[in-house]
């Protein structure tokens, strides 16, 4: 059309969904400001510890959001990227340097070079084959991680992992750490939400939905399976670094099928593709569980079943919910 | 005229069944060239081996005298070889305008552009603007796929394939359960395209084919039984007999 863009922009459905945009906007950075504050409103040291635990599910929950919800690949294995750069920072922190950026920064890169090499051959599959061959990845490195004794500290695990230091000073226990891992948190929340805004992000979408339909307009579907996964592990591996620093210790639990399980359900629950919903799951995930545990013991099994009842009454997740909601608030389109 | 796409000898089987025998076309830059030929006669087997989503067993393909043969589907769409299908295969959850901005994107090189916003890639945005234009899609360009009917999600396909804008547009039925009319406003629309590409036509509307295309090749049975102008076709009687049967071709 000859027309300028620019008058086109003005029209009521521009200028509705810019106002939802906006409206967006202020409520991630409410969201944030809440986040930060919360070690200023008298929470108690307790709390602190628990949320910083669900933040960093959230970081976790986030990693996979990008195979699940945005690629479409479902990852039955998925405490792998997690479960590896606690190791990764753990044994690093321990033996060369406790500095947060560093330990982070080889856990990443640690995770982005195992990303590399599992999705050369993972990249090939979609679909069920690729859940199998994601689970069978991650049980072969929790086996490692139990039988290399002398790296890995065998069942035990790492102990004695210290306190990470931030431009050389140790970052204390509790709130100190917690307002680390909020602003990781808030740090991959932007850069993911760029990610997934991006062109790249876009054709992910396009392989989600149809992989044949995506190369026949020019995307090298495997490369960008690659990519993105890379790209999850790195995250998973963010998020890893802050759980090893978290716990003083890593553990080959942490590699478990049980946790790639809970991780995926946090996800679905949350609402796939919000890249937030997520973080909602994972924070009621970890607040819930404390709550259960103590006086329930078949907790797996209850959190099992609630996951089916959601998956079926609720497929959208919480996230997905409140978009909706959202929508209705902020109406793109007049009548 | 120069040729702009050739295919020499390709062939295919699925274990026994020979889909694609030994076929040659030779595709002049600017034409439509038509593709016709009874049901199972190896047209969509023969699209899928030449853009890359099939390995065919013999035979080469070359685009302006380069040799694309083992080029993968997604490097042969850089080449300019693109395709659309003869099932719809559209992105359902997004608007007719972001299907063809995907596209729009990718041609020019912004798949890996981690970076901007995609919906802040200008260039992108007007091509897929232009292409919605072009095919009369523009009015309907906010509805998704879902949304559209049958005609106007088959004229999406065709415009998804502009945006990448190609050196040969490879059509698989565009005109598949259309209307008759339908099936004219794509006709004019193959015609139109064809002075910015060149076009391989598959289609089942003998009116149409004689009336559009530049060359025809017949195919049964995975061979070529006739190749030449639509004068030639329409009256050579193996095509007849083989294919047009009882269809009335024309007085002249
Ligand atoms: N992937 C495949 N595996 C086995 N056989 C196949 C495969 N694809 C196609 N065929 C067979 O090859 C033959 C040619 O099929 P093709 O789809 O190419 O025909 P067509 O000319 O496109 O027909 P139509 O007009 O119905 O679209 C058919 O007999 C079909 O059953
Ligand atoms: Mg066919």
């Amino acid at each position: 059309m000859a027309a300028s863009p620019d008058v086109e922009n003005l029209t009521p459905d521009a200028s509705r969904t810019r106002s939802r945009e906006v409206a967006t906007q202020v409520l991630l950075a409410c969201s944030a400001l809440l986040v930060l504050a919360v070690p200023f409103l008298g929470a108690s040291p307790f709390f602190i510890t628990l949320l910083t635990e669900a933040l960093i599910f959230g970081i976790w929950a986030m990693s996979l959001d990008l195979l699940v919800g945005y690629t479409g690949l479902v990852s039955f294995g998925h405490a792998a990227s997690f479960g590896f750069a606690t190791y990764a920072a753990g044994i690093f922190a321990m033996n060369v340097s406790a500095d947060f950026f560093l330990s982070t920064a080889v856990a990443i890169i640690a995770a982005a070079a195992v990303a590399f090499l599992t999705g050369l051959v993972v990249t090939r599959l979609s679909g069920i084959a690729f859940a199998i061959l994601t689970l069978c990845i991650c049980q072969v490195l929790f086996q490692i991680s139990v039988v290399w004794r002398s790296f890995t500290g065998g069942l035990d695990g790492l102990i004695g992992v210290p306190l990470p230091t931030l431009f050389g000073r140790e970052v204390e226990p509790g709130e100190e750490l917690y307002l680390l891992t909020a602003v990781s948190l808030i740090v991959c929340y932007l850069l993911l939400r760029r990610l997934v805004e991006s062109p790249f992000g876009k054709t992910l979408l396009a392989i989600r939905a149809n992989e044949d339909r995506a190369a026949a307009i020019g995307i090298d579907v495997r490369r960008h399976k690659l990519v993105i996964l890379i790209i999850s592990w790195m995250t998973g591996g963010v998020a890893g670094t802050l759980f090893v620093f978290l716990k003083a210790g890593a553990n080959p639990m942490s590699l478990y099928w049980i946790e790639s399980g809970n991780i995926l359900a946090i996800t679905i629950l949350g609402g796939i593709g919000t890249l937030f919903g997520p973080v909602i799951g994972a924070i009621g995930f970890i607040f819930i569980r404390d709550q259960v545990t103590t006086m329930y013991r078949a907790w797996q099994f209850s959190f099992g079943l609630a996951f089916v009842l959601a998956v079926l009454f609720m497929p959208s997740g919480i996230g997905g919910i409140a978009e909706r909601i959202w929508r209705r608030l902020w109406p793109a389109r007049s009548s | 005229m120069a040729s702009a796409f050739l295919i020499e000898g390709l062939h295919k089987s699925f274990g026994a069944l020979h889909a694609v025998n030994d076929v040659s076309l030779d595709i002049e830059a600017g034409q439509v060239h038509s593709l016709i030929g009874p049901n199972g006669a190896g047209k969509t087997t023969l699209f899928n081996c030449i853009t890359g989503f099939l390995q065919p067993d013999a035979g080469k393909v070359f685009l302006k005298g380069r040799d694309v043969t083992d080029l993968p589907s997604h490097k042969l769409v850089k080449e300019g070889i693109v395709r659309t299908f003869q099932i719809t295969q559209v992105f359902g959850e997004l608007s007719a305008r972001e299907n063809v901005e995907l596209a729009a994107r990718s041609r020019e090189g912004l798949n890996f552009d981690f970076f901007r916003k995609a919906s802040a890639c200008r260039a992108a945005s007007e091509d897929a603007e232009e292409s919605l234009e072009v095919v009369g899609l523009i009015e309907k360009a906010h509805l998704r796929p879902e949304e559209l009917g049958h005609g106007d999600k088959r004229v999406l396909e065709v415009a998804i394939g502009l945006a990448l804008n190609p050196e040969v547009l490879l059509l698989d039925e565009p005109t598949a359960g259309m209307s008759r009319t339908e099936t004219e406003r794509i006709a004019r629309l193959v015609r139109q395209i064809a002075d910015r590409t060149s076009v391989l036509l598959v289609e089942h509307d003998t009116e149409v084919v004689l009336s559009i295309s530049d060359t025809i090749t017949v195919m049964t049975q995975g061979r070529v039984i006739a190749q030449g102008p639509p004068e030639q076709i329409s009256r050579d009687p193996q095509v007849q007999d083989a294919y047009l049967g009882a269809v009335e071709v024309g007085e002249d």
